[in-house]
């Protein structure tokens, strides 16, 4: 009997120990949910969307995107004016994530703006997307984001 | 007795409040603009006119294929709606995407491009006084900005759908903020008081 409860004694203490251990240290800093790239035929430029989230507690900031399937990758906004005209205001100064927080790359907002496709895309592959953040080490992430149909959101 | 007369006088009252607004999702623009009309490129290299709708109503999106974000969302949505409809009228809308950015919308990138989206849809372009005088008639602008040191550039344009009747004449004009289902009622709707006209003639 005495050596059960030393044995149950011994499992609580060590399975107390690992969740304040997982607690303390979030497994990954930032989180990137849902990487997706909407497929755009014909060569024209497709968007890349993601809900990105900040588990450290202090800010990051996405600073860059590159891809070895693009040519070039930007860091858009879509704004669309009173008057209802639409236009595309490039990020320069990247995107500030605050501390705990989410923010989501999505239709008709914050998106990657991903110029001429090197290769011809298939709904369905993965396509590897590296995001540069300031106030992370390592400073850069390698997504892998799935691509969709143009017809999804 | 006066217990029906009172349901019908609800009834009637009813009837007239839904007439006074018109009950749409989007804007109302039915006499506010002038009917459709223009010359431009179609996607099969042919120069075409408004007939080319061959008398059906027309949804209509001003933008350019290189356009990542917005025209998809929008494109997608419309058509989206489309397929919401009962299927008679589904075949009954044309839908037609004009790019306003003819120095890299060709024909065979347009046609591309709406293939993407529906067969339903015809891609057009033109030069710029052809869009400029289409742009016009109904009140929208668009432009470019600044060249970037790769070559790429930037367009502005409208973000609204404009759906004109089988007569050409503006009715609607739907907003971007407009989500699916509130697009598939106000085409319903439309498409549907055509119908009854038609029987009625």
């Amino acid at each position: 009997m005495k050596i059960l409860s030393g044995v149950v004694l011994v499992i609580a203490l060590l399975a107390g120990a690992l969740w304040w251990v997982a607690d303390m240290q979030p497994a990954e800093p930032i989180e990137i949910d849902n990487p997706r790239v909407r497929l755009v035929p014909g060569g024209a430029p497709m968007a890349g969307y993601f809900t990105l989230t900040n588990h450290t507690d202090s800010p990051v900031r996405l600073v860059s995107a590159a891809s070895e399937a693009f040519d070039h990758v930007m860091i858009h906004r879509t704004v669309v004016s009173a008057d209802g005209n639409a236009r595309m205001a490039h990020q320069d100064d990247g995107v500030l994530v605050g501390a705990g927080e989410t923010v989501e790359f999505k239709p008709k907002g914050l998106h990657l703006m991903l110029m001429r496709a090197q290769r011809e895309l298939e709904v369905g592959e993965a396509v590897e997307i590296v995001l540069g953040f300031e106030g992370l080490e390592p400073a850069e992430r390698t997504v892998v984001f799935t691509v969709v149909p143009v017809t999804s959101s | 007795m006066k217990p029906v007369r009172l349901a019908l006088t609800a009834l009637m009252l009813l009837g007239l409040s839904a007439c006074a607004d018109q009950g749409w999702n989007g804007k109302s623009i039915e006499g506010l603009m002038p009917e459709l009309e223009f010359e431009l490129t179609a996607e099969t290299g042919e120069t075409v006119t408004e007939s080319v709708f061959a008398g059906r109503p027309v949804a209509m999106y001003f933008g350019f294929t290189h356009c990542p974000d917005i025209c998809p969302t929008t494109l997608a949505r419309l058509v989206a709606a489309v397929r919401r409809l009962p299927e008679p009228l589904q075949e009954e809308l044309q839908l037609a995407f004009v790019s306003v950015d003819p120095g890299r919308d060709g024909p065979q990138q347009l046609a591309d491009y709406t293939d993407a989206f529906s067969e339903r849809m015809l891609g057009l372009t033109g030069t710029q006084r052809q869009l400029k005088a289409l742009t016009r008639r109904y009140r929208t602008t668009y432009g470019y900005e600044d060249e970037r040191a790769d070559g790429s550039y930037n367009v502005s344009h409208s973000s609204a759908i404009f759906v004109f009747d089988a007569a050409g004449e503006p009715q609607l004009m739907l907003l971007d903020s407009l989500g699916v289902a509130e697009i598939a009622a106000d085409l319903e709707k439309l498409l549907a008081e055509r119908a009854e006209n038609a029987d009625n003639a």
